[in-house]
């Protein structure tokens, strides 16, 4: 698995690394240099989105050590904003004559997936799911479903990018703070909104575990729209011998509700929150299981992160995430040490 | 035709993002696709966008458009054909 994110997630170790964090109501990534991932003569074509997410999945199949990528399935809220922004502004420009081809190929959601299969040589199936708060664990879903049919593995992630002009017709719709808040206070500084935040997040994931196997998936839910009763039932499924409850609380008052209803079906279970790390996006859900799995493979936590810390259990042997988007898609997800 | 020739490389760079290009690195008469710069079928359709953003000018014919990008040249000469008198 490999993860580009706003804190040092990519390259060098994540247990000392500083915590980043932002007063602008913004957390971007941390990129990488590209060359050594892609070839320079296509680099000059791809915008950030683009790079993250092919980086991502190059380094995510080198960690699992699987020789022959099967299926590629990837989930994104909103695509390459940077290529659709140019593209829908140079119609305008001018007057839908003289378009430049490469935003407009390079704006289409599944884009990244095509780049991905060209430089892993991979002509197995290849699907992009762009279902808002739910595009990431579609693709989940449908890459256990593809290993379930027998798939002997599958490349699974997710990417989201934002941008200046994104970031303001969403701070319109309130979205995020309406005043600049500290993401280290996050979780302190309850009001409508949250901070937006961006990342690409992949995973190779097998039916049995291999060697390299870094978390086992044993349960997973999605709920739209849930009531507090079918929310309640949902998150009493999973807890069962939960040692750490994970959750993408994000300081919106408006929805806080939910999580607390977690806190209330999980009493006396450490809880840790991640989106002060990633900030808020469509599929950041997918950071939360790259933390999940990272603290199972390690049994530790990178305490810099998580000041907030108190006490943890000795081991750690079986993750609840719960995350939602804006009170509308909900995912619970177990993982467990392998 | 060199002051064409030399707005047209900086062009051509500044289209295609060509990082580590220089004007002066680009050879009037070096062939820009497969050898040479090494484009490929997508930048001929940026470079075809240039010609038309740029010069004004509309390629029609593809076959036509393949002459056309043989070279800086051969871009230099047909923009230089199309001009008024």
């Amino acid at each position: 698995m490999a993860a580009i994110s706003p804190q040092a997630t990519f390259e060098g170790d994540v247990f000392s690394a500083p915590l980043v964090h932002t007063d602008s109501n913004l957390l971007t990534c941390m990129e990488p240099d590209y060359k050594p991932f892609i070839p320079a003569n296509s680099l000059r074509r791809m915008t950030r989105l683009l790079k993250m997410g092919l980086t991502t999945a190059l380094q995510s199949i080198r960690d699992s050590g699987v020789e022959a990528i099967g299926p590629i399935v990837t989930g994104t809220g909103k695509g390459s904003l940077q290529d659709t922004e140019k593209f829908i502004r140079e119609i305008e420009q001018y007057k839908e004559t003289a378009l430049n081809p490469t935003p407009f190929i390079q704006s289409t959601y599944n884009s990244v997936n095509g780049l991905i299969a060209l430089q892993v040589k991979g002509t197995a199936y290849n699907n992009t799911f762009v279902h808002r708060g739910f595009s990431f664990e579609n693709a989940l879903l449908d890459s256990m479903m593809l290993l379930a049919e027998g798939a002997p593995n599958t490349l699974t992630g997710a990417l989201e990018e934002m941008t200046a002009e994104h970031f303001y017709i969403k701070s319109r719709i309130g979205f995020w703070k309406p005043t600049p808040t500290d993401s280290r206070q996050l979780y302190d500084q309850l009001s409508p909104g949250s901070i937006a935040g961006e990342g690409a997040t992949f995973f190779v994931l097998t039916g049995t575990p291999t060697p390299n196997s870094k978390a086992v998936i044993t349960g997973f839910r999605m709920l739209y729209k849930p009531t507090a009763a079918k929310l309640a039932e949902g998150l009493a499924e999973f807890k069962e011998g939960i040692d750490l409850v994970l959750t993408g609380r994000n300081g919106d008052s408006r929805y806080e509700h939910f999580y607390q209803q977690a806190d209330t079906l999980f009493p006396g279970i450490p809880q840790l929150s991640f989106k002060h790390l990633s900030g808020e996006h469509d599929t950041a859900g997918a950071f939360g299981m790259w933390l999940a799995a990272q603290v199972l493979h390690t049994q530790q936590i990178p305490a810099q992160w998580f000041p907030m810390l108190k006490a943890l259990p000795a081991t750690i042997n079986r993750v609840l995430l719960y995350n939602h988007f804006y009170g509308e898609q909900h995912t619970m997800i177990v993982l467990e040490r392998v | 035709m060199e002051d064409l020739k030399s707005k047209l490389k900086a062009q051509i760079i500044e289209a295609l993002n060509l990082q580590d290009t220089k004007p002066e690195d680009i050879d009037d008469n070096a062939p820009l696709f497969g050898e040479g710069l090494g484009l490929d079928s997508i930048d001929s359709l940026e470079l075809m966008v240039l010609l038309e953003r740029q010069y004004h000018i509309k390629v029609e014919d593809p076959r036509e458009g393949r002459k056309i990008l043989q070279s800086v040249q051969s871009m230099a000469d047909f923009i230089q054909s199309k001009q008024p008198a």
